[in-house]
């Protein structure tokens, strides 16, 4: 996989968007998805994002701000339609992974552990995925949701406690 | 190493569910279109000769500025055309440089009688006033037309002997 720099200076050059976009859209997707139920919508989010992003000429040293345009287009589509927001909020307790997988793999631990991470609670889950699967360092994290950095380590090892305390043989 | 470095490796190996193919050809449709739609960078877009009330302001205030500058350094046209009407008489440096006095005067603003005291060993008392004045000296040279004006303020304290009935 390259790095991650390297594909963000790639954007900044607009050269090859489709690599760029290739690299990125998986973690991306899995980011939206923590507002929408459905990847269908999650890659609405995404699409809406990307392009505005793209032709915004945004500064990408600020990686963060590609994920907070990202959160700001999710958030935007719950707050527009109350009844998707109803729907999505009465999905929300229900067990995402036996209706639509966000990971991939049919692995019996893997499959647990994706499902612990989707009860974490949302504030955790949201700095998880994007320090784990986007490989955002804790400043970046901050400035994408607007919190201090320190606050952003917190809610990861918070989460990382959680899913080890779920994880463990009962 | 942390505590928790097994639990994010084990988490690293969960893969995110690529998205679809149809995604790429939404963005790549949306990203093309917007490149047909956004005119060349050589256009000279309106928004580009808008400006500012206080640049404007700026620039009129250094402009009457210069124009004032430029006014207070202009020569003085009457007396120079006449010197210099007259080449063949040079005036000496020593002459061009000669000021003379040509007035002076002092202006009292403010007086303010201080009342009696007994100065050191006198048994008379006297009277003090205090007085504030502005005082002008004023030089003329002759020859170039030049004139020279000092101007300063000044306090006076006067005591005035008190004749004893």
């Amino acid at each position: 996989m390259k790095d991650r720099e390297e594909v963000m200076d790639n954007v900044a050059t607009n050269e090859n968007w489709k690599t760029c976009f290739s690299q990125l859209a998986p973690g991306l997707v899995l980011f939206a998805r923590q507002w929408v139920r459905s990847g269908s919508d999650a890659e609405d989010v995404v699409q809406e994002a990307f392009v505005r992003f793209w032709r915004q000429k945004r500064d990408v040293a600020n990686r963060g701000l590609l994920y907070a345009t990202v959160r700001t287009v999710a958030l935007d589509l719950i707050r527009k339609d109350s009844r998707r927001a109803r729907r999505e909020a009465e999905a929300y307790s229900d067990t995402v992974q036996t209706i639509e997988p966000q990971f991939e793999g049919d692995d019996d631990s893997q499959r647990l552990l994706a499902g612990a991470v989707s009860r974490l609670p949302h504030e955790q889950r949201e700095v998880l995925v994007m320090k784990i699967w986007n490989d955002l360092t804790f400043a970046e994290i901050g400035d994408a949701l607007g919190i201090s950095q320190n606050t952003a380590a917190s809610r990861y090892r918070y989460a990382l406690a959680a899913l080890k305390k779920d994880l463990l043989p009962q | 190493m942390n505590d928790f470095s097994e639990m994010e490796d084990e988490l690293r190996k969960l893969r995110p569910v690529s998205p679809s193919q149809q995604l790429f050809e939404r963005v790549a449709r949306e990203l093309e279109n917007s490149a047909e739609v956004e005119p060349p960078n050589n256009i000279i877009r309106p928004a580009r000769f808008n400006f500012g009330w206080v640049s404007l302001g700026l620039g009129l205030a250094a402009a009457a500025a210069f124009v004032l500058l430029a006014r207070v350094n202009e020569p003085t046209t009457g007396p120079a055309k006449i010197a210099s009407s007259a080449p063949a008489t040079p005036v000496p440096a020593q002459q061009l440089n000669t000021f003379v006095p040509a007035g002076a005067s002092r202006i009292v603003y403010h007086t303010r009688d201080e009342g009696l005291l007994f100065p050191p060993g006198s048994s008379e008392p006297v009277r003090r006033v205090r007085s504030r004045a502005r005082e002008t000296l004023q030089w003329h040279n002759p020859t170039t037309g030049a004139s020279l004006r000092v101007s300063y303020p000044s306090e006076e304290v006067q005591l005035i002997p008190v004749a004893g009935q």
